[in-house]
């Protein structure tokens, strides 16, 4: 490398690198794209084609019927709504709770605070499996198990602590000046808190809430165990039931995981720099 | 963010001096988190502590027997072998996460056409919820129609259709394959951020200094993202250790027991075998593992700070 370091050996050098990184990206993407791709193939298929031997990539009668089923013969209309009210309580309730913990923790000293901060840092070490047996016993004692209002509960118990080490982070590298600035200036600490600070941690909030997300719509076990009622079930318990009949519609079932699949490609794709930012955030100090 | 930075990270994280309060606002502040911690985490964690004291259905039933439960589960040697095949499934999984992850970190963080596109090509098992994942592959590793069998027979590498997930020599494989699959972008992502946030001037320093390639990744690259390496490491042990949902709905833990990973059997002595107490007693002993890792990378990852 040293002592060829003309220029040609140089540009020799880029080309022949460059050409194994995109044949390590193309593998890397092959190996991503089969499944999702024949999740698509399997899904525009009609039933007896799903099942044809050897399997087709381009089904001979491509059909959206399989989409349109989800709506008419399953009830995923009412599973849809059921995710959406839990996850979008949860994403709100964990951003508020985590916002005013993060302003907190990083503008006052004060007793408990060294630790409340260690304490959310230990609550990533439990194991959620740990709260199956509890909640699912505390929630009926309350007269909330199968209910919309229990699975908020639980799944706040997820993101808030989490959500608040990741605001901690963010309200961290805001300058303590700017309260001192505003509150000479005769805003009030709340004041100072919603219109100066919190404008300024925006990006912190899109990750927390999009971690929150996250969190509310793939869940699975708990709501496994804590839902009865099919008008309260969440879609992925909708998806997995499909899996549980003594036949298993695989066209239908590729259908319903597309769909519950897109609200978080589509996030991504607006607000990819959130999804990243938010969980270094709290990495960098602890 | 960006404009933050620039002003300066404060380096007192609070101040008293310039700002009189009154001692209760801070606890405004952090009152309502606190409250759910308390109500929605340590009372349900000292709750299933407790429980784990009885012989109970949860219902008209409790029975106080002590430690029973703890020596029924490590006298039986089920437990001990399903804690060893978690961690051996958690393991695996890590470090393959870490491998690929770290590898097509630094593959990206280049500048190069169509880098984008890969990225986010490459982050897409990520986005994918955990149940449609282990649907997918279910479909794919199904022995009659599923795409892998009849490749691998076109390929003439198979002779007969292989049982991915019905068969004891290859379930265990497969399940980590997808659980490899599904998680192993979240270091991807992680260490490509914190490899973003390296200075430009490092490698040029490294370089004038004659380190090649390689020598300059291990010997300064890693070091300087060494804490967010070492939070990613932490948080993608705990989860895959607790992992449930891609198991169960590939193999339901089986055949026999040879996917069963702890948080598969905690479910099946609660709600197959109404052992509650047992099962309770399995999460405590699952919370100290996963309380004793995160301890023994602290100490060996973070000695340096």
């Amino acid at each position: 490398m040293k002592t060829n370091n003309t220029k040609t050996g140089m540009k020799r050098a880029r080309v022949i690198s460059g050409i194994g990184t995109y044949t390590v990206l193309v593998i890397a993407s092959i190996v991503v794209l089969i499944p999702i791709l024949w999740m698509l193939s399997t899904s525009l298929k009609i039933e007896s084609e799903t099942i044809s031997i050897p399997p087709k990539w381009i089904p001979d009668n491509p059909s959206l019927e399989a989409y349109s089923r989800l709506w008419s013969e399953y009830p995923f209309l009412t599973y849809f709504k059921n995710s959406i009210i839990i996850v979008l309580s949860s994403v709100f309730l964990s951003v508020l709770f985590s916002c005013l913990a993060g302003y907190g923790v990083t503008r006052f000293n004060f007793k408990a605070r060294k630790s409340f901060l260690s304490f959310l840092l230990v609550t990533q070490m439990f194991p959620s499996i740990m709260m199956l047996i509890p909640y699912y016993k505390v929630l009926s004692t309350y007269g909330i198990n199968d209910s919309l209002l229990g699975m908020i509960i639980v799944y706040i118990s997820f993101t808030v602590p989490f959500c608040s080490w990741m605001m901690v982070g963010f309200f961290r590298t805001i300058p303590l000046e700017l309260d001192e600035a505003a509150i000479i200036d005769g805003c009030s600490r709340w004041k100072a808190f919603y219109k100066i600070i919190l404008p300024m941690t925006l990006p912190g909030i899109a990750s927390s809430a999009i971690y929150a997300f996250i969190t509310g719509w793939n869940e699975y076990m708990f709501a496994q165990v804590l839902i009865n009622s099919p008008e309260l079930k969440t879609v992925p318990l909708g998806i997995a039931e499909l899996n549980g009949f003594y036949k298993i519609l695989w066209n239908d079932m590729m259908a319903a995981s597309i769909i519950a699949s897109l609200p978080l490609v589509i996030l991504f794709i607006f607000l990819q720099k959130y999804f990243i930012s938010g969980l270094t955030a709290g990495a960098v100090k602890q | 963010m960006k404009r933050n930075s620039k002003v300066g990270i404060a380096k007192k994280p609070f101040d008293t001096k310039t700002i009189s309060l009154r001692n209760i606002t801070p606890y405004l502040f952090i009152g309502p988190a606190l409250i759910a911690l308390v109500a929605l985490v340590v009372y349900p964690l000292l709750y299933g502590f407790y429980i784990s004291f009885f012989k109970t259905n949860l219902g008209n039933r409790w029975d106080f027997v002590w430690l029973k439960n703890y020596l029924d589960i490590f006298s039986d040697k089920t437990f001990v072998t399903q804690v060893w095949i978690t961690l051996k499934f958690t393991a695996i999984v890590v470090v393959a996460h870490f491998i690929i992850g770290t590898f097509l970190a630094v593959v990206l963080n280049q500048k190069r056409k169509g880098i984008t596109f890969f990225r986010t090509i490459l982050v897409l098992p990520w986005l994918f919820p955990e149940v449609v994942v282990a649907l997918i592959f279910k479909w794919i590793m199904n022995p009659l129609y599923g795409l892998l069998n009849n490749a691998l027979l076109e390929l003439g590498l198979i002779t007969e259709n292989i049982s991915w997930l019905g068969s004891t020599k290859f379930a265990f494989v497969s399940v980590v394959a997808v659980a490899i699959w599904k998680g192993y972008p979240l270091v991807m992502v992680n260490v490509l951020a914190a490899l973003q946030s390296v200075s430009e001037d490092i490698y040029e320093a490294a370089k004038v200094d004659g380190a090649n390639k390689i020598q300059t990744f291990f010997k300064i690259v890693l070091p300087s993202i060494k804490p967010v390496l070492t939070t990613t490491l932490i948080l993608d042990t705990v989860w895959w250790f607790k992992h449930y949902t891609i198991v169960w709905l590939l193999t339901n833990g089986g055949p026999g027991s040879d996917t069963s990973i702890i948080s598969i059997e905690i479910y099946k002595q609660s709600f197959n075998y109404f052992s509650f107490g047992k099962a309770a007693a399995m999460s405590v002993v699952v919370f100290f593992i996963c309380l004793i890792i995160s301890k023994l990378y602290r100490r060996f990852l973070d000695n340096e700070d």
